[in-house]
């Protein structure tokens, strides 16, 4: 049997012996690292996470490598080249379960406002000598190329969410993921409504839950990184918007980590695109 | 319990403070945070929102500071005092297993002494209204019970008002009357005060203060006088209640869904909704677990959920018209008063403006029609709202499974071991809610009554009941219950007897079946007529088959798709009695299976003549406090948990099969 290496080189899990482990993969494609190193942060548990699961590819804290086969497979980024396109497919084929982690490959992340541009504009905008540069157009979340079992929203995703989805695997039970509107946190919390009382635009009404309504707590408006809520009525949050903004205003306001899910993106377009676009083809007045 | 009017000098307000404190409690007031007035602790005078005022409109909220050494002229707060007597997180219980042992124990902190001050008319409305909620029964909420007795409200009456406020229309204010320990207005040199309660009298005579001036006490009765006209009577309530329930099928519920959102801020802003949900957390074995109770709201998709993710209300409409009917009619069948108060906030503090004061104009015009009444105006069967019945916190049997016989594929019967004296009391029809530690607990009807325990006939419908069904001989289980209102056996005494059951709703009848065998002569004919989808779907099946072999009642079996060895009749079970000769006035009839077919035997059983008040069916809602007090199985002016799951068809009137109820 190989050594388990996780985080301390060397250390033997107590349990790696224990049957039915299962095995558990993390793989990412176009994304930050930072939704995968979500589960480095449940310090407390993490070695007792460990000790149920037998992790068997994760880049970010083991030496250790799998093709597969994988009980659970937990998917990062966004899908942008073709050769991202053949090894996702081949991770499906070798997954039992295919779970999306984070705004990239839930909705493919912040990289997808260039879903809206030309590509060879984008990259002569990005990248001095772009010669070497291969892409796809888009930039497209998991979903569109194989199926998905589940998925965990945010960017990053939240620990306590991982946390409850590792919980639920390990114990057969269903994962408390709510996907109700971001507003029921902050009224739990206790937070004041930054929308009503400051006027500060906020897609809390329209946005999952799931982040703790952290960004309100502090001041600012949700801007939308766990995407897309149950019951998502933009069209109604954006004539609200409309009232005391410019439709290229309001566009970029859904312009975030999560602009290419729907009912976001139909907002997008329906004021214009997002930022750097316009459909008279003039500049952005911020650019 | 109204002593003499006092004065209390705005620099001696502190001397109530330390009073309050010297009665060991916590003292809870506006304060100013985050660009609103909140309620918050206020350890003194210094933190109130002294020279404050708030300017509301629909979908907006702003402070505006005026200089003035007045403290209490910002109106409301966007909280309310809700999240104090009815906190938004409440941890329920405390469970562990180990091995086969399973441990379920209720937690109950003890209440803290807090103190209220700058409670509104409307706010005393709200605590009270709320507080019927919470204690309507059968087992009013220990947790919320002891908050509220432990608080101790001063009231402020307002000296101002904004445009969303309309408390006069509904009857709450502006002028506070009773509810109140201490009842104040606040007047540029200080407060007018005077006791509400025994309590209060007793601090306000250790205050020891000058009688107020009658020209101050004239000068406070002006002030809220003011306030009344400047509020007006911006909302008819007359006939309200009746005229929404002739608007169910009015076509602004569609217009307004096109605007809400659906994002809950008006139900967690109300200072009366009290809907929650549990939340489940364990350790990553799920050995030890803890539940709590959480704020939720009619607004959300997954309110409305029942097992197999169905949903009973899955647009926005469906949600926004059980809100507003709940608020301002049903509200009225289940306690007695209208449940808005008419602070306002849900109008403040909706994200998109939506007034409820024009929604309700528009959907239940003045001069439109209050009737035909939908269903009839207060549940009549003995389980009308019991005001504060008993208050106690929850209890969890640990029972032991002493033997499983799967049923089906997907279905198995426990058999349950216990001496509790109240779940070995259950009633046909009653149910109980299955705690697994770390899992969900789901309501499970019993399908056996025993002198030495209970059966529970379970369908693995998800994780949960997946998990208790896969539990074997030995394992433990605790039991909350018996809840609900059973079959009411008694009323077929002398009567036919019709059982119709479809699949896995046979398990709830099988009580009924045993029961009404074991005083056989004290009904006339029984006909069984049982559906399932298949062959292989059959409950029972045994058993079934020895009824069919007696000779004192009449079993007719159907699936809806045959196999090769099925050799009896294949359809929809209301086709077992399509042809059949008996008298429908004679019968009484139990009913349970899938909602649809529940609704096919209603219409064919009244369309034999059975009386609606004399069949008697079970409805599947989303019941996860079992007591009325979460809320999500709403149907109408009924808690299905608490009002039922058993019903008659005539009880429910139009609220059976509606869509979107």
């Amino acid at each position: 049997m190989e050594p388990q290496q996780l985080i301390m080189p060397g250390r033997r899990s107590p349990r790696a012996d224990a049957p039915n482990r299962p095995r558990i993969g993390i793989v990412k494609f176009a994304s930050c690292d930072g939704c995968q190193l979500t589960l480095l942060d449940l310090e407390d548990e993490l070695l007792a996470v460990a000790e149920r699961v037998d992790l068997v590819e994760f880049a970010e804290a083991t030496s250790r490598r799998s093709m597969g086969p994988f009980d659970v497979l937990f998917v990062e980024g966004s899908i942008s080249t073709a050769e991202q396109v053949e090894e996702i497919v081949r991770l499906r084929a070798v997954s039992h379960r295919l779970i999306t982690i984070g705004a990239c490959a839930t909705a493919g992340g912040i990289q997808a406002i260039r879903n809206w541009f030309e590509l060879d504009e984008v990259r002569d905008t990005v990248y001095p000598g772009p010669t070497y540069v291969e892409s796809l157009a888009q930039a497209r979340p998991v979903s569109d190329f194989v199926a998905v079992d589940g998925e965990l929203r945010g960017c990053p995703i939240s620990p306590a969410q991982l946390r409850e989805f590792l919980v639920s695997m390990v114990t057969g039970r269903r994962a408390q993921l709510p996907d109700e509107a971001v507003c029921l946190e902050c009224k739990r919390r206790g937070v004041v409504c930054v929308a009503v009382a400051d006027g500060i635009p906020c897609l809390g009404p329209v946005t999952r839950t799931g982040c703790g309504a952290i960004c309100p707590a502090y001041g600012r408006g949700c801007y939308g990184c766990f995407g897309p809520r149950e019951s998502a009525n933009t069209a109604s949050l954006a004539k609200w918007f409309s009232d005391s903004r410019s439709a290229v205003e309001v566009g970029r306001l859904f312009s975030g980590f999560t602009a290419w899910s729907e009912p976001f993106r139909a907002t997008i377009d329906a004021h214009g695109g997002p930022p750097g676009q316009r459909a008279d083809g003039s500049e952005p007045r911020d650019a | 319990m109204t002593g003499a009017t006092c004065f209390l000098p705005r620099a001696d307000l502190d001397r109530l403070f330390a009073a309050l404190r010297a009665d060991d409690r916590t003292i809870l007031g506006p304060a100013v945070s985050d660009g609103a007035v909140i309620y918050d602790e206020v350890a003194s005078p210094a933190e109130l929102p002294t020279g404050w005022e708030s300017d509301t409109e629909p979908g907006s909220y702003r402070l505006r500071e005026t200089g003035s050494s007045r403290a209490f002229d910002y109106v409301l707060p966007v909280t309310s005092w809700k999240r104090y007597t009815h906190p938004a997180f409440v941890p329920l219980t405390r469970a562990r297993r180990d091995g086969s042992q399973v441990e379920v124990e209720a937690v109950l902190d003890p209440p803290p002494r807090l103190a209220f001050v700058g409670v509104r008319a409307c706010e005393i409305a709200a605590l009270d209204i709320q507080e019927r909620a919470m204690r309507a029964g059968p087992i009013g909420d220990a947790d919320h019970a002891g908050r509220r007795d432990a608080a101790l409200v001063v009231a402020m009456e307002c000296a101002a008002a904004t445009s969303t406020c309309f408390c006069t229309s509904m009857g709450t204010g502006p002028e506070v009357r009773q509810g109140a320990d201490l009842i104040a207005s606040e007047l540029d040199e200080g407060f007018v005060i005077r006791s509400g309660s025994a309590t209060g009298a007793a601090m306000l005579a250790g205050l020891d203060l000058e009688p107020a001036d009658p020209a101050q006490v004239e000068r406070a009765a002006a002030q809220v006088a003011a306030v009344r006209t400047r509020i007006g009577d911006p909302v008819a309530v007359e006939g309200l209640p009746e005229r929404l329930r002739a608007a169910l099928d009015s076509p602004r519920w569609e217009q307004v869904a096109e605007r809400c959102l659906a994002c809950a801020n008006c139900t967690l802003v109300c200072p009366t909704c009290f809907c929650t949900s549990v939340g489940v957390a364990s350790d990553l074995d799920g050995q030890e677990a803890t539940t709590e109770r959480h704020w939720d709201s009619c607004f959300s998709l997954g309110f409305g959920r029942v097992a197999g993710d169905a949903n009973f209300r899955p647009k926005v409409k469906d949600r926004y018209r059980q809100w507003l009917t709940h608020k301002f009619s049903t509200w009225f069948d289940q306690f007695g008063s209208s449940g808005c108060v008419g602070c306002g906030r849900c109008v403040a503090w909706c994200p998109v403006g939506i007034d409820v004061r024009e929604e309700l104009a528009a959907i239940a015009p003045v001069e439109g029609p209050r009737g035909p009444i939908p269903w009839p105006p207060a549940p009549d069967a003995g389980h009308a709202p019991a005001a504060l019945t008993v208050v106690a916190p929850a209890r969890h049997v640990t029972t032991s499974v002493v033997a499983v016989t799967q049923e089906t594929a997907d279905t198995a019967t426990l058999r349950l071991a216990t001496s509790d004296a109240a779940l070995l009391a259950a009633r046909p029809g009653q149910f109980v809610m299955v705690e697994l530690p770390a899992f969900a607990a789901p309501p499970i009807s019993i399908s056996g009554i025993r002198p030495d325990g209970l059966d529970l006939t379970i369908r693995s419908a998800g994780p949960a009941t997946a998990a208790i069904v896969a539990l074997g001989p030995g394992a433990q289980v605790a039991l909350r219950g018996p809840l609900g209102r059973g079959w009411p056996l008694e009323s077929a005494a002398g009567r036919d007897v019709v059982i119709v059951a479809g699949g896995v709703g046979l398990a709830p009848l099988r009580p009924v079946i045993e029961a009404v065998l074991a005083d056989r002569a004290r009904y006339g004919a029984v006909r069984l007529y049982l559906g399932a989808r298949t062959p292989g779907d059959r409950l029972f099946a045994a058993e079934v088959a020895a009824l069919a072999g007696r000779s004192d009642l009449e079993v007719a079996e159907i699936v809806d798709r045959a196999g090769p060895e099925w050799l009896g009749q294949v359809g929809i079970v209301t086709h077992l009695f399509d042809h059949a000769t008996w008298n429908g006035d004679r019968v009484t009839a139990f009913v349970c299976g899938p909602e649809r077919m529940m609704q096919a035997t209603a219409a064919a059983l009244t369309g034999r003549g059975v009386d609606p008040a004399a069949i008697w069916l079970t409805l599947e809602r989303n019941m996860a406090c079992g007591v009325g007090t979460c809320g999500h199985c709403q149907l109408g002016p009924f808690f299905v948990c608490r009002d039922g799951p058993v019903f008659s068809i005539a009880e429910l009137g139009t609220a059976f099969g509606r869509e979107g109820l």
